[in-house]
């Protein structure tokens, strides 16, 4: 089990760090020597409250301010000052002092991984709220999926067929793959595929309607991956959710997880707290340790399954 | 022995300097006592026929005089705890605490100055208005910057930031005093009433055989440590009186948690003194403290000689007195206060004072068994040194040694303080495996470790330096590898931001098919 270099239940962090994060912050309050040598670093700087966007609307209305002005101290040591306000969501505290991170097993916003989710509703089963709702969506199946190692590509039953769906990677999936992440980006993760509908099949090449823009069109198959329509998405309501964590413990596929961010949740009304696919999604990139496990168990029991029948074939022959 | 107060020439001349200098002093407070009882029974019952019972009666009144001035000097120093409790620990979480300041009396709620006294009739009012002013521009809790000053600097310091707090313990004990006692309808009412008592009571009797100095002292008996324990182990029974009476589930889980987990750690504590009374050979509290003083026999600070029965006293004393983070029985956050959730008034209070009573207890303990007692750190060395030896051998010899210990018992209590801030509470499983499981063990080691100390090293002299150097050094070493050992596999992944660790499923056989 690996924990987080911080949360590790050792004397290192569950005494001796403690101790002296306080004794840091105890001295930071000391006149003079305090700031000077104990300072975490934003200590009277000036953050800046707006974006450039707000700043234009508000007509360059003043919009810095001194951290935790507030808390000024004396009128004749001006140096004992202890900025605790951390203007949040403009800044956050894992950022200005490292050492105070979320532990890995808090259960925060939920993720799912839906590329390796199979639907089989055992979270849905769990919540105790009936927070979870699920729907269809079209997928790419994970052993089709360009990211999985070479040995499992083409271990899925997903196949070409009219009526069925088939995808293609966007063009910016291998930027989307390796530069987002969740840890920066406080947004909705981004489609890595365009999905189309197979409306006939010839050969190689195949006519499709694709799915965003409804438009009918003539593809070549090389290239395209096989999607199924049967995997479905699901909704959380939010708003219901009390953050258990049975859902992500009942799932058999390592899919679901509780997150460890704490942001992103929150709405102006009770609709907004309904979180679809895209607000739940985690991207395999960030998941690629579970997803991989989960991929080579896939694969290899498909592998052994198409051995078992090699060999019953060649037994019979 | 009182004229000592007088002959202030003795103290630069006629003592011989680092001969047991920290065992004797001119604040000889008991033989003053003594003095002044023996004249006043001499010269009152000692004329008349009744002359015979002068003896007993001068020793009886000197012992309560005694008793009454540990008392005194008990709650005055039990104020530094308090105090520092309030400021030090809010220092050390990044704030400044909530205090009843000084400057409360003439700063109002949210910089509004409501001026009352305007109302006053004949101009008398006046002069209240000046004071108020005066106080309110020099004083008070305004700022320059205009937006702070809209709400009022409410963490303002000024030249006397320390003193905000001190105040505060006589306005609690005025709400205290003022609230009515009011003891649970379905309480058992004789226990609930007794509970208390027991606690404060046998709280307050450790201190007298707790030396303050070496003639300032309630009563020295030859097992004076013996006593102290045993009067030490009394309250836990209390606390059990006062939860189970209360007849409140909460109070009854506090009370449940407090027995076994004082239980679970009284034991490590007795053996852990008993390698004290093994080392220095003597079960009397002064002479424990004697032992480790220049000049004597050991003349090395215990702390030095057995840090792991240090560390072993630190930890089972802080769960004794229960400190975080081994506030298991009275864990705010899910007992509402413990044990003590039912008391109200005074009797909450006393309460309360008990239990900073028996940390300074604890602190004053942790001073006379490892840290020399009432001797100044390096006191035979500082007098030895050349050109300014004899300044501090006049220090030394004008300062009370009491002070040093006050101020070494205020220092451990921070360090108790500073932990409380740091640690977070432990559970209850986790208590009482650490204590069975490490503590005893630990303290078993260490008391064989103070036999070979005594028996096999120790020759009756001062302490060759060798021995407490490599102790010191090897301790220091352990506890070096037990801060560096670090999960060097889970530094590679730091990065990850989801926690993807397999989780172990809750139900029945789902390791079965676990990978990996």
């Amino acid at each position: 089990m690996a924990y987080h270099p911080r949360a590790t239940p050792n004397f290192r962090n569950l005494v001796v760090r403690p101790m002296w994060i306080t004794l840091r912050a105890g001295l930071r309050t000391i006149p003079y020597i305090g700031p000077r040598f104990f300072s975490s670093g934003y200590h009277g700087k000036i953050a800046e409250m707006f974006d450039d966007e707000t700043k234009s609307r508000t007509g360059g209305k003043e919009s810095s301010q001194i951290y935790a002005a507030d808390r000024e101290t004396s009128h004749f040591v001006k140096s004992i000052s202890r900025p605790v306000t951390v203007m949040y969501p403009y800044e956050r505290l894992e950022d200005l002092e490292p050492w105070l991170f979320v532990p890995n097993n808090y259960n925060g916003r939920i993720g799912v991984v839906w590329e390796t989710c199979t639907a089989c509703k055992a979270c849905v089963r769990a919540c105790p709220n009936d927070c979870l709702h699920m729907e269809s969506e079209v997928r790419v199946n994970v052993l089709d999926m360009p990211d999985a190692s070479e040995e499992n590509v083409g271990l899925s039953s997903v196949e070409f067929v009219e009526g069925g769906y088939l995808a293609r990677k966007n063009d910016d999936f291998e930027e989307i793959e390796n530069s987002f992440s969740l840890e920066t980006a406080h947004e909705s993760a981004p489609q890595q595929y365009d999905f189309a509908e197979i409306i006939d099949l010839s050969g190689n090449t195949a006519s499709v309607r694709w799915s965003d823009s409804g438009k009918t069109e003539s593809v070549d198959l090389e290239g395209m991956i096989p999607a199924e329509q049967d995997i479905v998405s699901g909704r959380i309501d939010l708003g219901r959710c009390m953050f258990c964590g049975l859902c992500m413990e009942s799932c058999p596929f390592n899919s679901f997880f509780m997150t460890n961010e704490y942001d992103g949740m929150s709405g102006l009304t009770r609709d907004d707290l309904w979180m679809d696919a895209s607000r739940t999604r985690v991207l395999p990139v960030v998941h690629k340790e579970a997803v991989d496990r989960e991929l080579a168990k896939r694969a290899d029991k498909e592998r052994s399954k198409r051995e078992r029948a090699a060999k019953k074939a060649s037994k019979e022959a | 022995m009182f004229l000592q107060l007088w002959e202030v020439s003795i103290l630069v001349s006629g003592r011989r300097i680092g001969e047991n200098m920290a065992a004797e002093d001119w604040f000889d407070v008991r033989g003053a006592i003594a003095w002044v009882t023996e004249q006043t029974m001499d010269k009152t019952i000692g004329m008349t026929r009744f002359w015979e019972q002068k003896y007993w009666l001068s020793e009886f009144s000197a012992e309560f005089a005694m008793a009454g001035i540990i008392f005194v000097i008990t709650m005055l120093a039990v104020l530094g705890p308090v105090w520092m409790e309030r400021k030090l620990i809010a220092r050390l979480m990044d704030h400044r605490g909530s205090t009843i300041a000084i400057r409360s009396l003439w700063t109002g709620e949210g910089n509004i100055r409501v001026e009352w006294w305007k109302d006053l009739p004949f101009g008398i009012g006046v002069p209240i208005g000046l004071v108020n002013g005066f106080l309110w521009n020099n004083f008070g809790n305004d700022s320059s910057n205009p937006k702070v000053a809209q709400v009022g600097n409410r963490s303002y310091a000024g030249w006397w930031w320390a003193l905000p707090g001190m105040i505060n313990n006589f306005a609690d004990f005025t709400k205290f005093a003022i609230k009515e006692h009011m003891p649970p309808r379905d309480a058992d009412q004789v226990t609930y009433e007794v509970a208390p008592f027991i606690i404060v009571t046998t709280t307050l009797l450790v201190f007298a055989f707790i030396p303050y100095g070496p003639s300032l002292y309630a009563a020295n008996p030859d097992l004076s440590l013996v006593y102290m324990m045993a009067i030490f182990g009394i309250a836990p029974l209390g606390v059990f009186f006062a939860g189970w009476s209360s007849n409140n589930k909460y109070t009854l889980i506090g009370g449940m948690r407090s027995a076994a987990q004082l239980t679970a750690y009284e034991i490590p504590l007795l053996i852990t003194v008993l390698s004290i009374a093994v080392l220095c050979g003597t079960l009397n509290i002064i002479e424990i403290a004697e032992f480790q003083m220049s000049g004597s026999q050991g003349s090395v600070w215990n702390i030095f000689l057995m840090p792991l029965g240090a560390a072993l006293f630190l930890i089972t004393m802080i769960a004794e007195v229960e400190r975080t983070p081994f506030d298991m029985p009275e864990a705010e956050a899910e007992l509402v206060e413990g044990w003590w959730t039912e008391y109200g008034g005074m009797r909450w209070g006393l309460l309360f004072a008990s239990e900073y009573l028996r940390s300074l207890a604890a602190c004053l303990l942790f001073s006379l068994f490892f840290l020399g007692g009432w001797e100044f750190p390096f006191e035979d060395a500082l007098i030895a040194a050349p050109f300014v030896g004899g300044i501090f051998a006049f220090i030394f010899q004008i300062i009370p040694h009491s002070l040093w210990l006050l101020i070494k018992a205020w220092i451990v209590f921070a360090f108790f303080i500073w932990v409380r801030a740091s640690l977070h509470r432990v559970r209850t499983d986790q208590i009482l495996e650490f204590g069975w499981r490490y503590l005893l063990p630990l303290s078993v080691i260490q008391l064989g470790l103070s036999i070979w100390l005594r028996l096999g090293v120790y020759d009756g002299g001062p302490w060759p330096v060798v021995i407490p150097t490599l102790i010191t050094v090897v301790a220091i070493l352990l506890f070096v590898v037990l801060v560096l050992d670090e999960d060097k596999d889970a530094l590679a992944e730091q990065r990850r931001p989801y926690h993807v660790s397999e989780i172990n499923k809750a139900s029945p056989g789902a390791r079965i098919n676990r990978e990996d």
